[in-house]
């Protein structure tokens, strides 16, 4: 009795055992003759620009079926490593990468795909309704600390029929590599000597010792994080207005360089863009922070696909090119049915033709 | 007598763990090497964490390239640490040894097992769910609920007093961990009252004893060294919890904790959360000094180890004979 039920022990086994083994080499054998036809490709980064490329993948791949897109918003620092490092195809990137990153990736290229904009967003019960005068040195000042209630003399200044309470200011910054603090801190930069001075600019930037200042990851926990703290002050992208709206956020108006206070729209967005796309270099490269101008609105940026010269396969490169350029067409991913929910604007027709240019270098 | 190929094998497998220990400090030596030696000492003390200017040309410090202006300290990720842990602890430690004894002596036998299972049934929550509970749920009740509560209860103690800014911080964080701390001390202080001998405690009853007096007088003192190894698994659990407290510290930088409602930021958390941002560094030297975090964490983890071992005198539970 007992060798008859350890024979069938074994022999369950064996056949368990042979069963799986088979299912693996089947499964295994069926990839291949799929893996042929579709290409994968893997973008990740920006939060800015996550929002767009939600928009784009689902009607891309469905009239482009040999293609799979994965999406991810994990930060513009996270685009560029991956971007540089190869897991991912396209790194998306608010910031350009610096002189030194260029030197020690040479082929890795910096491809604009559209230019956005970034909004300063506050939470003071009372005023949310109320577009708040702020500018650079001001904000600059919140954020290094030296001015640390609402009702400072400052902010007064600038905004003399408004009743500001005197609550502490809870200023909000990204922990993550962050495209969005790289063009808030150029816009802290350029505006303020003493905040280039002491802090500079970058996707990680030391940010000023501020008792209570608060670290979000993405812009998600931007506004989140500026929800749940009352007279908060945090800086999000453009892309989330819609959610910036529902959590009832206030929008301030930025005084640009020409001294006039300005909000973000197509209008304004656009006269920034025009008045410095002339000064963009052949690897487009540019920051686009306080342009001059009357209508420019201060805090505007090429949104970056990070991508590298040498893809894995020709196909997978084919795959990309025909993509991007989809991307940066104003009848494909540059036209107003996407870029008006997510309230970019267009590559203008020089800058588009650069981008063009770039792309064709991916083999 | 010929050495039997089963006890070499069992060896080898056996030896995998303090191998694999090993491996693990010397590779963080290794990998932070050029680290430890820019950083120096300043590195634990230094309140300031600054990449440097990522967009400039890096310079030459003391003969390493470095970005400009970079300047490593991680004392606020230190303190955050042992704040939250040590909080975290003395939370959930009375609670723990209540639920304990209840469980022990309070409950009449039938119902132990399914009561003792819903304590270890928290144990296995994913750590990341009580990030996400704390950050929907406990956030907006600290802000607005239990924050102004204690303040104006204790107020007078300047950790305690306000302004309760914001919902994240110190505060959020050592609840949760200790949410998490919880389970883990409770079943391995039951698992030790159980296992005190019941004659002991039927003599303890036999001189007058109430039940509580037995519990307290006779049973507790038995399993105290149950007790310190559970802190120090509870400890263990709280040093390194990584998801949990970034969802809820509020991401501190550069800045001590001042009350308990002021956010900070822990040496797991900031690994995380700078991990991607270092990578952009082209001297690498922001990646070393986050792998020189994570050695520090390691050795505070080993210290606390070292020092639970002292304590109990080298053994983990108490065997009564």
């Amino acid at each position: 009795m007992k060798k008859h039920s350890r024979n069938l022990l074994s022999k369950s086994a064996a056949l368990s055992l042979s069963m799986v083994i088979g299912l693996v080499a089947w499964a295994g054998s069926a990839n291949p003759a799929q893996a042929a036809d579709q290409v994968t490709l893997l973008e990740t980064g920006s939060t800015l620009l996550y929002p767009l490329f939600n928009l784009w993948v689902p009607d891309y791949t469905r009239a482009n079926p040999g293609v799979r897109i994965t999406t991810q918003g994990t930060g513009s620092g996270t685009g560029i490593a991956q971007a540089v490092s190869g897991v991912a195809q396209i790194g998306a990137s608010d910031a350009y990468m610096s002189d030194q990153q260029m030197k020690q990736n040479p082929d890795i290229m910096n491809i604009p795909l559209a230019i956005s904009a970034q909004t300063v967003n506050y939470n003071i019960p009372g005023l949310n309704r109320v577009h708040l005068r702020l500018n650079g040195p001001v904000l600059a000042g919140i954020y290094s600390g030296a001015i640390q209630y609402w009702d400072n003399a400052k902010i007064k200044a600038l905004n003399e029929h408004l009743k500001l309470p005197h609550k502490k200011i809870i200023p909000v910054h990204r922990t993550d590599g962050s495209g969005d603090t790289f063009i808030f801190s150029q816009y802290l930069s350029f505006s303020t000597p003493s905040w280039n001075d002491s802090t500079g600019y970058g996707t990680t930037i030391s940010w000023p010792a501020v008792q209570g200042g608060i670290g979000a990851l993405g812009n998600p926990g931007m506004v989140q994080a500026s929800q749940t703290n009352l007279y908060s002050i945090a800086y999000i992208g453009v892309s989330f207005h819609a959610q910036i709206e529902s959590a009832g956020l206030g929008t301030a108006v930025l005084e640009n360089r020409a001294g006039r206070f300005v909000l973000p729209t197509p209008r304004t967005v656009t006269a920034a863009a025009h008045e410095l796309l002339s000064k963009t270099p052949t690897d487009e490269r540019l920051s686009l922070i306080f342009a001059p101008g009357a209508e420019s609105y201060p805090i505007i940026n090429y949104e970056y696909a990070i991508v590298s010269k040498r893809q894995a396969s020709p196909e997978v490169a084919a795959a990309m090119r025909k993509f991007m350029l989809w991307a940066i067409d104003l009848k494909g991913g540059n036209s107003a049915h996407y870029l008006n929910e997510v309230r970019f604007i267009p590559l203008p027709a020089s800058v588009s033709e650069l981008s063009r240019k770039q792309i064709a270098q991916i083999q | 007598m010929r050495v039997r190929p089963i006890r070499i094998f069992v060896i080898l497998v056996a030896s995998l763990i303090p191998i694999t220990l090993a491996a693990i400090f010397i590779f963080l030596t290794l990998y932070s090497w050029p680290a430890i030696q820019f950083n120096g000492v300043h590195f634990l003390f230094g309140r300031i964490w600054d990449l440097g200017n990522l967009y400039r040309n890096p310079v030459m410090v003391h003969g390493t390239s470095v970005p400009l202006g970079a300047n490593y300290g991680i004392l606020v990720f230190i303190v955050g640490t042992l704040a939250t842990s040590f909080i975290a602890l003395l939370l959930s430690l009375p609670i723990s040894l209540l639920v304990a004894m209840f469980l022990a002596e309070g409950v009449q036998e039938q119902f132990r097992p399914a009561l003792s299972l819903v304590v270890e049934l928290l144990a296995s929550v994913p750590s990341v769910v009580y990030g996400l509970w704390g950050y929907a749920v406990l956030i907006p009740f600290v802000e607005h609920f239990l924050g102004p509560a204690l303040a104006s209860v204790a107020g007078f103690i300047p950790f305690f007093s306000g302004p309760v800014s914001s919902g994240y911080g110190l505060l959020t964080a050592s609840l949760v961990l200790a949410i998490m701390t919880v389970p883990i001390i409770t079943s391995t202080v039951y698992s030790g009252l159980i296992r005190v001998p019941r004659e002991i405690k039927e003599a303890t009853f036999a001189l007058g004893a109430t039940r509580f007096e037995v519990v307290r007088k006779v049973m507790l003192p038995s399993v105290r060294k149950n007790v310190i190894g559970a802190v120090i698994l509870g400890l263990g659990r709280a040093l390194g919890e990584t998801m949990a407290v970034l969802m809820v510290s509020g991401g501190a930088l550069n800045y001590l904790p001042g009350t308990i409602y002021s956010p900070i930021t822990t040496m797991a958390a900031f690994i995380v959360s700078q991990l991607d941002s270092a990578l952009q560094d082209p001297t690498g030297m922001a990646v070393h000094s986050l792998a020189e975090i994570a050695l520090v964490l390691l050795m505070i983890a080993v210290l606390v180890n070292i020092v639970a071992r002292a304590l109990t005198g080298g053994q983990g539970h108490v065997a009564y004979g």
